[in-house]
């Protein structure tokens, strides 16, 4: 009974960050429709850019946040407007290209700037730990899920209340009679990338202080959001926080009661089963039809 | 194709065999890596190019079908190495067309990018089955008895039978593409929903076209995994293979015969010799490459070719 609710909470922590990680491409796929396969980078971008900041700056990395948030805002816009926009177009196959090309390219910039090894940032409290009703919580993956937690709650908040919002949730609606009501159709876009990118290298800050990472995980960032949105729903904060939960529970369930080699096993059969049974996502349909 | 560009091909073909004779063993496995790309990328083009459903995920048939193939040839460990290939070359493609009919269901329901994922997904859990359960030795490794016989350098053996399996595959897909069947391919790349409506099969038209692909690369797979000599979940289970078998058609031209074979051609051309040295750039290099190609030629080499075809016979009737 403890094991289970021990597993049951460690996937719950799990699951909140891989739902923060998820919420950019999400956000993009539901506005732009376009697989950003470049999205693991950016994650990756902000995960070296906290350890490059915390470490000049001498601070802790989660307040190093906004900082990387603002790098990959003005980082974001321009390879929308002038990258992914000329090939939004084509179909389906031209953007996913385009987006793994440059995935491929920063990669191997990455490799040559940090080289290929793990790297992990340490803040003060990394094997600090306390324990709620005999179960244990890290001091660090416990921060990490607040900041998850906020930094979704913002996001929603954003798309929800500002005007930014409602006219990025227009121009996913019906993209036409957006531009009919003179938004501009290809700033937004870029925005809303702009948006993404940043809360994807908020992820990468998070993801830095729980995990070690290095330039090859890129690949798996990237398959493990499209396997969030493809559970949750495509284009909202919340069904990117359900499909987050449920993949880190799925997976921590499967490493402790299956074997520890079989999480992907299991993640991509409930991909399969989920996209046959419920296409939409548990939250369906959030913005336009996905496929 | 028509009755001429057969003749062209097996003209090619036989300049192409002569190829071990004149040139020095660096440039056979060049070769040799060039044929076995092109067989591939005209098996996946008879799912991906022909019916339009881009998998990203067929490096799970060349293991699976590397796999089942070595695992069968240890039975037999006293057959002739030429019956033992065959052997390997029969089970391998047997045994992808069962798994590919047993996911082709499921699977073939997804469109597009899910089902580019999806099949990305479905190689995934097949590399980690195959590494995690033990009797499929997927990481300890498969070592696969020696095929070329001893008067021929096994480069050259092997150059020869990717020659001969890249025509072969090459003239099954050219088969396809101009019977029916290779026309209701196409009506459902263009529109399935309406294919269907006009009375097209179009389940069944894919099943099939899932299933002859899941063959075809499951047997290449098995020579790949006897060229090697020992394979292990990793090195026939390749991201880099699913990611290329879909940059060879886009290359040459998506959709077409020709065009895997010109992509293959050039990708491995372009890796291998001219960046033959800098390893340390593949990456940047397939990268840019990818960008360069969807921002300038959306068609690939063949589209390409095409469009300016057709500007230079526009342009004297206007």
């Amino acid at each position: 009974m403890h094991l289970i609710a021990q597993t049951l909470v460690d996937g719950l922590v799990l699951g909140g960050i891989y739902a923060l990680s998820a919420v950019g491409f999400s956000l993009i796929f539901g506005v732009l429709h376009v697989i950003n396969l470049s999205h693991g980078i950016l994650v990756l971008i902000g995960a070296y850019l906290a350890l490059i900041f915390s470490q000049a700056l001498q601070v802790d990395p989660l307040l190093t946040l906004p900082l990387v948030m603002a790098v990959l805002f003005a980082a974001g816009y321009p390879y929308q407007r002038f990258l992914i926009q000329r090939a939004v177009n084509q179909s389906g196959l031209g953007s996913m290209l385009l987006t793994f090309g440059v995935a491929l390219m920063l990669q191997n910039v990455m490799i040559w700037l940090f080289s290929p090894d793990m790297k992990s940032i340490t803040p003060g409290y990394a094997f600090a730990s306390f324990r709620v009703a005999g179960l244990t919580f890290d001091a660090v993956r416990v921060s990490a899920l607040v900041a998850s937690l906020v930094l979704l709650s913002c996001l929603a908040m954003l798309l929800k209340f500002s005007a930014l919002g409602r006219v990025i949730r227009a121009t996913a609606q019906q993209t036409m009679a957006a531009r009919l009501c003179g938004v501009n159709v290809p700033h937004v876009y870029a925005l809303t990338f702009a948006v993404s990118a940043a809360f994807a290298g908020a992820a990468g800050i998070v993801i830095g202080i729980i995990l070690p990472f290095s330039p090859a995980d890129e690949a798996l960032w990237t398959l493990n959001a499209f396997v969030v949105v493809v559970l949750g729903g495509v284009g909202s904060p919340a069904g990117a926080l359900i499909g987050g939960l449920l993949l880190g529970i799925v997976s921590t369930l499967t490493a402790q009661y299956i074997g520890p080699a079989f999480p992907n096993v299991t993640m991509f059969l409930l991909l399969v089963i989920m996209l046959l049974v419920r296409p939409n996502g548990l939250l369906g349909n959030a913005f336009a039809a996905s496929r | 194709m028509r009755r001429h560009h057969l003749l062209l091909v097996l003209g090619c073909a036989a300049l192409l065999a002569a190829g071990p004779l004149a040139l020095p063993p660096f440039y056979v496995r060049v070769g040799q890596m060039m044929l076995y790309s092109a067989a591939l990328g005209v098996a996946w083009t008879i799912l991906g190019g022909f019916a339009g459903y881009a998998s990203f995920g067929h490096a799970a048939f060349i293991g699976v079908g590397a796999f089942a193939a070595g695992l069968i040839e240890v039975q037999f460990a006293t057959l002739p190495p030429f019956l033992a290939l065959l052997m390997g070359l029969l089970t391998g493609g047997a045994v992808c067309a069962i798994l590919a009919a047993a996911i082709a269901y499921p699977i073939l329901r997804l469109r597009g990018t899910f089902f580019a994922i999806a099949m990305l997904g479905v190689s995934h859990v097949c590399a980690e089955l195959n590494n995690n359960v033990d009797a499929l030795q997927g990481s300890l490794g498969l070592n696969f008895p020696p095929v070329a016989p001893d008067s021929v350098a096994p480069e050259a053996f092997f150059y020869e039978l990717y020659l001969f399996a890249g025509l072969a595959v090459l003239l099954i897909a050219w088969r396809i593409r101009q019977s029916r069947f290779g026309a209701g391919l196409l009506s459902i790349r263009e529109d399935e929903d309406t294919a269907r409506m006009l009375g097209v099969p179009t389940e069944r038209y894919k099943r099939a076209a899932f299933i002859i692909s899941a063959i075809l690369t499951g047997m290449l797979g098995v020579i790949y995994a006897h060229s090697l000599g020992y394979i292990t979940t990793d090195s026939v289970y390749r991201d880099d293979t699913n990611l290329n078998l879909v940059v060879f058609s886009l290359l040459g031209g998506m959709g077409t015969l020709f065009g895997p074979v010109i992509g293959a051609g050039l990708l491995v051309f372009i890796t291998q010799v001219i960046l033959g040295r800098l390893l340390d750039f593949h990456l940047f290099a397939t990268g840019l490459l990818l960008v360069i190609l969807v921002l300038a030629a959306p068609g690939g080499a063949l589209g390409f070719i095409r469009g300016w075809r057709r500007r230079r016979v526009q342009v004297p009737a206007e």
